[in-house]
């Protein structure tokens, strides 16, 4: 247990906070490995496509990596490399604000507002800030295509896996 | 002097238009609408108080109507909360009084329930609850009042986070628990028959299967097989077999745990060789011996006779209708036997779901005979009904003018904190005895090594390889800490239980429940190891320090661990010499212990004699004005110093 007390603290709230209150569908927890052993400083975490939208039937995996400068520095925030959209950096590494050390971020934000925000930032693209190629130019050029390949995304990540 | 001057003192606030005002306005939560929450909610409204919640998840007994005045006949089977809430309500029929029938300890009771509050005053019947509460008005920082009472006597209190003690910085006695073997091998007293009667007979024929209690792990272990070669039990002989008759089940029943078990123990000599052996018996002898003198009804009229719905009671049936008689042999086989045919055949829904309830007469008619008839088989004295089921149920007969009293002081208490008169808030104790009657101490300050308001590390002695993480969650955290949804870390290990986990979540903590504290994954918990300890409702943390051992003397220590506090070193060692002040489990459950803890009547306390004048001295710390023979104090307006002076409170 070489990790540091504060971060490790400031996880245990985070996560009896999480229990006591989060949005419905989503899942947050510290990763366990195959032996039962727990990772707290890696959490894997399950984000729901928002309904009416062409994200919804998706359960979207994502990772949070804590350091050990957590809360003063923002988790990593990674979808599985290779995801489509068009803030997600080509290794999965989600590129917005409020996960942002040098923009947004703060050390009051919670688990639950991260995991809001990026459910937020699927069906929200900012086109203006991009983070991979494919995604950039798909959304810009034909909005058709993009739905359908995000649909098919979609399809990838169903709920029970 | 009265509501003109600017600033009165206690008690001319009282007065005041202005803390009238505040009492008009202040929202405030009774927790416990039975015997100390009744006086207390009437007590509440006629002194002007407006906005109450009540809380209480019990519904109203008969046995309750002697002095909880605020129901009647008709309303046994309703709420408390409920109809406390209504009775109350008439006295002042403007004052907002909200019921919730429920039990504290679910989640929906939370800290920011509590925080609505402005004072929380506890009426409570168990130390599990008061613990509850106390943790979460302390994360919630309302003051609490606190009370109970058996007898004539009880006690007052206050707490107040950074301000006063809370109700744990003194470490409150434990149940007391029974020496495994002594339970399931050798009894010598009448309670550790009804122990055995209740807890594991009862429980086995009964209880729901999947319930395990101290008595079976002690076999799973085979901790029996040290003192002679016993067969593992199948708990499955326990179950009534398909197309068996109820009465050849009861006395396939009689037959194993009377004569069979009793032989088979009589088997490991060891144990009798200081001790006088028991004697089977045999039920055909019993049932043939004549009836004893007195008359009997004849069982089957007045069997049938039970009205449905309303529990059947298998001693009344068979004629045995008072309460204070005490039952042959053959009675207590014949209670028996008809106890258990009348469970099966009138409660079969009842059977593999049962909890033991004192106020369930069936239940307390089996295990009157059942212990009864082990008693015999031991040569231990028998048992009333009525005394059998005050064992059983931890009945401490209540008295409704200690509640009344008590329930006034609390009132009184409640008025100083609205007044922030924290000064001359006062925790009261009411004695039998003492030359007053009614004595009050100043509230002693924060312990900094409480493990509850304070930062404190507490370390646990465990076989840390026998003991699995279930006993430990079981009997560590839940009996002892009062940890209501525990959860544990250490190191990359982690159990979390209780609300907010999906399924797959608990099915993932409930893995390791089975595994050895040595065994679990992440490196296993041992010797040294820190577990974090977090309650998911209350505002709980705790670290505990792990030292393995598992060299326990069982008679000494049944729990086969303990806990003890923090203490500087030199501290440490004062204390070691006066057993169970630091909180060691076994010490605490010692044949000394005074106080009966968890009662489940509404009244028990865990109580208090008087100020613990003792405890005061021999840790040092706290300044507690012992109460009688204490010499006033030189000034009146030294308040802070003693309170030698305030002796009689001030009840106008």
């Amino acid at each position: 247990m070489s990790t540091s007390g504060v971060a490790r603290g400031r996880l245990a709230q985070e996560r009896k906070s999480w229990r006591k209150d989060h949005p419905f569908g989503f899942v947050a927890r510290p990763e366990s490995a195959a032996d039962g052993s727990v990772n707290f400083m890696k959490w894997t975490c399950l984000i729901p496509g928002k309904e009416g939208t062409m994200w919804e039937g998706g359960m979207y995996p994502l990772t949070l990596r804590f350091s050990n400068d957590y809360p003063s520095s923002a988790p990593e925030c990674h979808f599985p490399p290779g995801f489509f959209h068009p803030n997600i950096y080509p290794s999965g590494k989600v590129c917005l604000s409020i996960v942002n050390n040098e923009h947004g971020w703060r050390p009051s934000i919670t688990v639950k507002q991260i995991l809001m925000g990026i459910q937020e930032l699927l069906t929200t693209p900012n086109n203006d800030d991009p983070a991979q190629e494919l995604g950039y130019t798909i959304f810009k050029k034909d909005k058709r295509d993009y739905e359908r390949r995000v649909r098919l995304q979609a399809q990838k990540y169903p709920p029970e896996h | 002097m009265a509501a003109s001057d600017p600033t009165p003192g206690w008690p001319a606030v009282v007065h005041s238009s202005g803390l009238q005002q505040q009492v008009k306005y202040a929202k405030v939560l009774a927790v416990g609408a039975g015997g100390i929450g009744c006086e207390l909610l009437k007590t509440l409204v006629l002194s002007g108080f407006e906005n109450i919640e009540v809380i209480d998840m019990d519904t109203i007994e008969t046995s309750n109507l002697n002095r909880q005045f605020l129901f009647r006949k008709r309303h046994v089977g309703e709420s408390k909360a409920k109809v406390a809430a209504e009775a109350v309500r008439k006295f002042r029929p403007h004052a907002q009084i909200v019921a919730h029938q429920g039990n504290v300890k679910e989640p929906q009771y939370d800290v920011d329930f509590f925080r609505k509050f402005d004072l929380v005053l506890n009426g409570l019947d168990n130390l599990e609850a008061r613990r509850h509460v106390n943790r979460l008005c302390l994360a919630a920082e309302v003051p609490l009042v606190e009370s109970g009472t058996t007898g004539y006597i009880g006690q007052v209190s206050v707490h107040k986070k950074g301000v006063f003690e809370c109700f744990e910085c003194q470490s409150k006695p434990s149940p007391k628990t029974y020496p495994v073997c002594t339970i399931r091998n050798t009894p010598d007293k009448p309670i550790h028959c009804v122990v055995w009667a209740k807890e594991l007979l009862f429980q086995r024929l009964f209880g729901r299967p999947d319930v395990v209690t101290d008595l079976d792990e002690a076999e799973a272990n085979g901790e029996d097989g040290a003192e002679g070669h016993e067969e593992k039990e199948d708990p499955s002989f326990f179950l009534r077999r398909d197309g068996e008759t109820a009465d050849a089940y009861a006395r396939r029943i009689f037959h194993r745990v009377f004569t069979y078990d009793i032989e088979r123990v009589l088997r490991m000599k060891d144990l009798w060789t200081t001790r006088t052996p028991p004697t089977p018996l045999v039920l055909d002898d019993i049932l043939e011996s004549p009836p004893s003198n007195g008359p009997h009804a004849p069982a089957k009229a007045a069997a049938s006779n039970g009205h449905a719905g309303a529990s059947a009671s298998a001693s009344r049936a068979l004629g045995l209708r008072d309460s204070h008689q005490m039952w042959s042999l053959r009675d207590n086989a014949r209670v028996f036997l008809e106890s258990i045919r009348t469970f099966l055949e009138q409660r079969p829904e009842d059977v593999g779901a049962a909890e033991f309830d004192k106020d369930d007469a069936l239940a307390v008619d089996f295990v009157t005979a059942a212990a009864n008839l082990r008693s015999l088989a031991y040569g231990i004295p028998t048992q009333t009904l009525f005394d059998c089921k005050g064992m059983a149920g931890n009945i401490i007969h209540a008295i409704a003018t200690t509640n009344a009293i008590i329930s006034g002081l609390i009132v009184v208490e409640a008025m100083k904190l609205l007044a922030k008169m924290d000064s001359h808030c006062k925790a009261t104790y009411l004695s039998q005895f003492n030359r007053r009657m009614v004595c009050a101490v100043a509230p002693p300050p924060p312990d900094a090594k409480c493990m509850v308001c304070g930062k404190s590390q507490l370390q646990l002695q465990i076989d840390t390889a026998s003991t699995t993480l279930g006993q430990f969650v079981t009997k560590v955290l839940k009996k002892h800490l009062g940890i209501n949804e525990p959860t544990v870390t250490c190191g990359d290990f982690m159990y979390e239980e209780g609300s907010g986990l999906d399924d797959s979540e608990v099915a993932f903590n409930a893995k390791n429940l089975p595994l050895a504290l040595a065994s679990l994954p992440g490196g296993g918990v041992r010797n040294g190891a820190i577990l974090e300890i977090d309650d998911q409702t209350q505002h709980f943390q705790v670290q505990v320090l792990v030292s393995h051992k598992d060299d326990w003397d069982e008679e000494k220590v049944p729990e086969k661990f303990t806990l003890t506090g923090s203490l500087p070193p030199a501290q440490q060692e004062a204390e070691a010499g006066t057993a169970g002040t630091a909180g060691t489990a076994g010490a605490e459950a010692g044949p000394s212990s005074a106080a009966a803890a968890a009662g489940d009547d509404n009244d028990v306390v865990e109580l208090v004699e008087a100020p613990p004048a003792s405890t005061t001295e021999q840790s040092g710390k706290r300044k507690r004005p012992a109460e009688s023979d204490a010499e006033p104090a030189p000034s009146k307006g030294k308040r802070a110093k003693a309170a030698d002076d305030d002796d009689c409170i001030c009840l106008d």
